[in-house]
């Protein structure tokens, strides 16, 4: 059957039709709209990292002038985890980390709520408590949860142990017999990275109210429906008693993709029947913030003298914080992020996921991958090093290709990271060695990255209007990314032969709209796109059997076309839309489509995986990252000469778009790799609490960014597209540390490279990474081989 | 305590505590939400408004020394028929995001296109040092920017 629209069509720079009421401060973010409502609601937060509660009185506070309700525990004891029921809204018996919400109060106005917050008394008895994952696995720690194994259980299949929340392993192959062959050289290595904070210009907040019986909350999110799950779940109701609506969000990366404040607005609403706005300050959005975590990696390969990786062994310790959070399903990615990009023949992988008594870590763009890939990478060069061959020839020799297999077995299709290496060499050049007049030293890397795309379920519903303009609804949310502005309406246009300013696009609103997975993981374009393509499809088919009859024809000699149902070979012989829909109407009523996604189950190797929420990635895409920069070795400062990269996309349908997405999430990449650092300090909180001491890049800190969009890559996208804007982080750690190690001379074992850092990887302090609390023997650190 | 206060070329009275921020009566007292309340602390730019047409950071500033000065924020700045030409400028290269920081970009750059009509790109990037932005990269700006045919008209 001929298909019935030009995918040309689809790819255009279509630009933002939010942007001018941006520019405008016309805008309504949640944040906006505090205030608005009857009440304001504070938390009460834990000043210490572990304590036992004695006593919580409420009755001073619950006296103040304005109070309307407090809340605590006993109003919402649900818990909720993504693998494991581990977490509550609010501590009960037991205080596990620096911020936690104790207690909630509402009062008519927020100087109220913060004075009568202050006047909740709570009697604290003091425990110790572990602040490090070295801290967590010694093996007289204090357990973070005491009663971890009577949690229930979310997701089964994983092996846990008092402060190990979360094992995923993966076995395949002999890595014994490869790491005893004679002819391999061992290489091992150490690795470690902090915390990185999300910054999001919008703070967490939520609204909520009660109406007719159910919760109506006003939230800046990305994950509609894990709000209404979450928020259902902690108070105890059905989930369809919880309606989520999402304006306008002020940047997510992450952060907002996970249920936050809602529970706490929902369970004050409903106590007071009043609607109720709560937000986090600056400094609680940053001391509470759920951060890329801090990880710390082992990782050994034997590699032959002419560059074969027999066999790989790695540990990944990710720290949780206090509750498992967004790690636990994030242990699954060490897979396919540390044991991606090459082949290996042999593979054995753990990562751990631990309970410390530090704030809870949380999805951040690119999550795990950055590190593992900064690991990954970095090793890889020591690799080169060590047997003598050049590191790009070494990486064109063993980045997955088509019908390789992946650490889980899964076979991968096509040949992609090998030509995006071929593109940046002819682009950007043969590494050569240079000197710069200035003294100071002078590095080169190109790095590989292997993410994926995570699908999953989306659902989308069109009408079409008699004006032939259509209305898109679906769960999406507009964070910044431009998928709601621009490639969602970009697809449906294309699959209905309209302009993309004729596609409206509902906000998100559970009410209104289908499940769906959320914002993150790059997945809307490609799953809420999927779902709005399948809409499309149901719509089309409407309108071409009506066609058909009026234009007397076969439908397959019809397309849709720039507002027209044209005939093949005819054109200007067909009808205009709007006359198309007015007939559909009169016959069958109006025309609507409905359309679904889900991930379409690559398979991976039966057995190998365990504790592994996917076995196989969905959709890999994939990144080359080329890095120059110059090293003062007096001060140990790093400046980025040039950064050019090559990107897996698929297809590009709004190339501007997604050099937006380019150049600002490789910036937020050096960010990380360069100066964003957050410490814990004794009390269990962070250094850091706001913009002074934690220093994102500014306009001074930052270059343009080059980049080659790589197209044509297996996708089962719609229209062949992959996500943007989750991969262009995924690298920058990695292409960084190479190219200081370069410059340098000496290896680099940990982020961010902050000068006092790269002074210590001058003077060959940094050589030498060897953590106790992780076993170079490798069933020796997991649960289930030891 | 009674601040008259002259916003957007209208004249308009705050009573209340004269140690709030200007930041602050400006959202909730006049619900004028442009102006975002970010850092709190002047790092981010992203408040920045004019006051007696200096830059200001409206975090920073307590509303109880403005009696009788000329305030314009990003309402004052544009309309839906008409963008300034740095907010065009902006819209035509579709460099926002997120938005919630080119509020203040646009009062920024409102202000110092004014002194600095043909500016270089290390110009561009030095005036624009205040205002962060976690989006972008900055870069996409500045070549927005630096497309401005300026005609002597800013505002």
């Amino acid at each position: 059957m001929k298909r019935h629209l030009n995918l040309n069509n689809a790819v255009m720079n279509l630009p933002r039709r939010d942007a001018r009421d941006k520019l405008l401060g016309r805008t309504k973010y949640t944040i906006d709209a505090v205030g608005s409502g009857d009440l304001h609601a504070v938390l009460l937060r834990a000043e210490i990292p572990s304590a036992k509660i004695k006593k919580i009185d409420l009755s001073a506070a619950r006296g103040m002038p304005g109070v309307k309700a407090v809340a605590t525990y006993d109003d919402a004891p649900g818990l909720h985890g993504l693998g494991i029921a581990d977490t509550p809204i609010f501590a009960k018996d037991v205080i596990r980390y620096h911020g936690e919400p104790i207690a909630a109060v509402a009062a008519t106005t927020l100087a109220q709520a913060r004075e009568a917050a202050k006047a909740i008394g709570v009697v604290l008895e003091e425990q110790g408590a572990v602040l490090t994952m070295s801290e967590a696995l010694a093996g007289d720690a204090v357990l973070v949860h005491p009663d971890w194994a009577d949690y229930g259980i979310i997701f089964e299949g994983a092996e846990r142990q008092g402060n190990i929340a979360w094992e995923a392993t993966v076995v395949r192959g002999d890595t014994d017999g490869a790491f005893s062959r004679s002819d391999v050289a061992i290489v091992e290595g150490c690795y470690s990275v902090g915390r990185q904070s999300h910054v999001s210009f919008e703070p967490r907040v939520a609204l909520a109210s009660y109406v007719d019986g159910r919760f109506h909350i006003q939230t800046s999110t990305q994950v509609p429906w894990t709000v209404r799950h979450v928020v259902a779940r902690v108070l105890g109701v059905p989930d369809s008693h919880v309606r989520v609506t999402v304006p306008a969000v002020g940047g997510g990366f992450g952060l907002k993709f996970d249920c936050s404040l809602e529970p706490y607005a929902a369970v004050l609403a409903r106590m007071t029947g009043r609607s109720v706005s709560i937000s986090n300050t600056r400094q609680e959005e940053q001391m509470t913030c759920l951060c890329r975590e801090n990880a710390e990696i082992r990782i050994r390969s034997a590699v032959t003298a002419d560059g074969e990786i027999v066999g790989r062994e790695a540990t990944v310790l990710m720290d949780a914080g206090a509750y498992g959070g967004e790690q636990v399903f994030l242990s699954t990615m060490t897979a396919h992020t540390l044991g991606g990009n090459y082949k290996l023949g042999s593979i054995k992988l753990s990562s751990l996921v631990v309970y410390t008594n530090t704030p809870p870590n949380g999805a951040f763009r690119a999550c795990n991958g950055v590190y593992n890939t900064f690991a990954l990478e970095q090793h890889t060069d020591e690799i080169c090093k060590i047997i003598g061959m050049d590191p790009i020839e070494f990486r064109r020799k063993n980045v997955i290709g088509k019908g390789d297999i992946g650490a889980t077995g899964q076979i991968f299709e096509g040949d992609v990271l090998k030509p995006m290496l071929d593109t940046a060499i002819e682009n950007y050049g043969a590494h050569e060695n240079k000197t710069l007049p200035d003294g100071r030293l002078y590095g080169r890397s190109t790095t590989v990255g292997t993410w994926f795309i995570f699908v999953g379920p989306s659902s989308a519903t069109i009408n079409l209007n008699s004006d032939g303009s259509a209305t898109l609804v679906t769960s999406g949310v507009e964070i910044g990314q431009g998928t709601m502005v621009q490639a969602l309406p970009q697809i449906v246009a294309a699959n209905l032969g309209i302009h993309p300013d004729d596609v409206i696009v509902k906000t998100a609103d559970t009410d209104a709209s289908g499940r769906d997975l959320g914002v993150g993981g790059g997945r809307t374009t490609v799953s809420v796109g999927a779902a709005s393509e399948a809409a499309c499809a149901e719509v089309r088919k409407k309108l071409i059997a009506t066609a058909s009859q009026l234009l007397q024809t076969k439908a397959d000699n019809l397309f849709l076309s720039k507002g027209r149902v044209e005939m093949r070979g005819n054109p200007g012989s067909g009808m205009t839309i709007q006359a198309v829909i007015a007939q559909v109407e009169a016959d069958f009523g109006p025309v609507s489509g409905s359309g679904s996604f889900t991930n379409p189950g690559i398979l991976a190797e039966p057995g190998c995986a365990a504790g592994h929420f996917i076995d196989a990635i969905d959709m890999p895409v994939h990144a080359v990252h080329d890095c120059e920069l110059a090293v003062d070795p007096e001060t140990g400062h790093v400046e980025i000469l040039s950064y050019r990269v090559v990107q897996d996309v698929g297809r590009a349908l709004n190339p501007r778009a997604i050099h937006g997405q380019i150049q600002g999430g490789v910036v937020q990449g050096l960010g990380y790799a360069l100066q964003e650092e957050i410490t814990i300090n004794e009390n269990g909180a962070f250094d850091q609490e706001g913009f002074e001491t934690y220093r994102i890049p500014t306009a001074l800190d930052v270059l343009p960014i080059e980049f080659v969009l790589h197209e044509g890559a297996p996708s089962c996208g719609p229209l062949g597209v992959k996500g943007a804007g989750e991969i262009p982080i995924l690298n920058v750690g990695a292409a960084v540390a190479c190219a200081v190690a370069n410059a340098t001379g000496q290896p680099v074992h940990q982020l961010p490279l902050t000068p006092p850092r790269v002074l210590q990887v001058l003077d060959g302090k940094d050589a030498i990474l060897n953590f106790p609390h992780i076993s170079p023997v490798w069933k020796d650190n997991t649960i289930r081989f030891a | 305590m009674t601040i008259r206060l002259k916003i957007n070329s209208e004249y308009l009275e705050y009573h209340g505590d004269p140690r709030v921020s200007l930041l602050e009566v400006l959202r909730e007292t006049f619900r004028l939400t442009g102006s975002k309340s970010v850092c709190c602390e002047g790092f981010c730019g992203a408040c920045t408004v004019h006051i007696n047409g200096e830059l200001v950071a409206s975090c920073l500033k307590p509303v109880g020394v403005l009696e009788g000065m000329e305030i314009t924020t990003i309402e004052g700045v544009g309309s839906i028929e008409k963008l300034n030409p740095i907010q065009q400028a902006l819209e035509d290269h579709d460099v926002v995001q997120c938005g919630m920081c080119f509020p203040g970009m646009v009062m920024t750059f409102t202000s110092f296109l004014v002194s600095n009509p043909n500016p270089t790109r290390a110009d561009i990037k030095a005036a624009m040092s205040g205002n962060i932005c976690r989006c972008t990269g900055y870069e996409r700006i500045v070549d927005a920017l630096l497309s401005i045919q300026m005609n002597g008209e800013v505002t």
